[in-house]
């Protein structure tokens, strides 16, 4: 999502990203981050919670707004709790199945030996 | 500070460091800045959890299975006024029981509603975006995908873009 960013950016409209992998975000060069300590599958917050996942993009969106310096990272007070289920795919992706069944693909993945 | 990989698996953390460990710094970062407070800003939503109208083509999952190392490059347009009966989910990463029963936990729509009705932002674009964020390759992506929606997006007049991987 950072490269699409930076595309988006140079386009002349102005982006965030709003990011539950910060470090990631920041090394491919996104023109804003805004990191949340949230998993990926809900970076707004759990389902029903109205006015938590309205909390956090209010957050989010204040936070994009002051940032002055391209590629500055700035992460939102929300943390999940450590107590509150993490949710997870039903089953592995087909990388992770194919992984599974020929373990040696995982270097080629781990080095970006992409076929 | 947070800890980015705090949720990623052993595996999936063992690559994203090996990436950010090998892959350069990309030169020049883009800035267009933001051209008028939040108050008076047009927000578009861009998530990368292969979002797509039910009435829509679906981003191409059994295209990953027959060929793990590909992802779906490219876009959907969710409308301003898409509900959670409306969209269905394309990413076999993520857990989509959440998104399902609430889409707000992935692209809060609604929220977005409220804040502007609250007048804390300007207003919400007419059209909001969905990638597949599991994409190895993203030279299509960068190169025709990208491109197409930021065209998008400057002939809504959008101010601000938020960008939501997953």
């Amino acid at each position: 999502m950072g490269l699409a960013a930076r595309v988006i950016e140079e386009a002349g409209v102005s982006t965030a990203l709003h990011s539950w992998i910060p470090e990631l975000s920041v090394a491919v060069g996104s023109p804003r981050v805004v990191g949340i300590g949230y998993p990926g599958s809900v970076p707004f917050g759990a389902p029903g919670d109205a006015e938590g996942q309205r909390a956090v993009l209010r957050a989010s969106l204040e936070a994009a707004a002051g940032l002055r310096v391209p590629g500055e990272r700035v992460d939102l007070p929300f943390e999940w709790p450590e107590t509150a289920r993490v949710p997870k795919p039903r089953r592995p992706p087909p990388i992770a199945r194919a992984i599974m069944k020929r373990p040696w693909l995982y270097a080629k993945l781990r080095a970006g030996d992409i076929p | 500070m947070i800890d980015g990989f705090r949720f990623l698996d052993l595996a999936s953390r063992g690559v994203m460091r090996a990436w950010l460990e090998r892959e350069p710094a990309p030169g020049g970062t883009p800035w267009s800045p933001i051209r008028r407070p939040l108050a008076e800003c047009r927000v578009a939503l861009i998530s990368s959890a292969g979002l797509s109208l039910s009435s829509d083509t679906p981003f191409d999952q059994e295209g990953e299975r027959q060929n793990p190392w590909w992802g779906d490059p490219t876009h959907r347009v969710i409308p301003r006024a898409a509900t959670t009966g409306d969209v269905r989910i394309g990413h076999q990463h993520i857990d989509p029981r959440p998104g399902s029963e609430d889409l707000d936990c992935l692209m809060p729509l609604r929220r977005l509603d409220e804040l502007v009705a609250e007048g804390v932002v300007g207003c919400s674009a007419p059209r909001h975006y969905s990638v597949m964020g599991y994409i190895l390759k993203p030279a299509v992506l960068v190169e025709e995908t990208a491109p197409k929606i930021a065209e998008a997006l400057a002939e809504d007049a959008v101010d601000l873009a938020l960008l939501v991987p997953v």
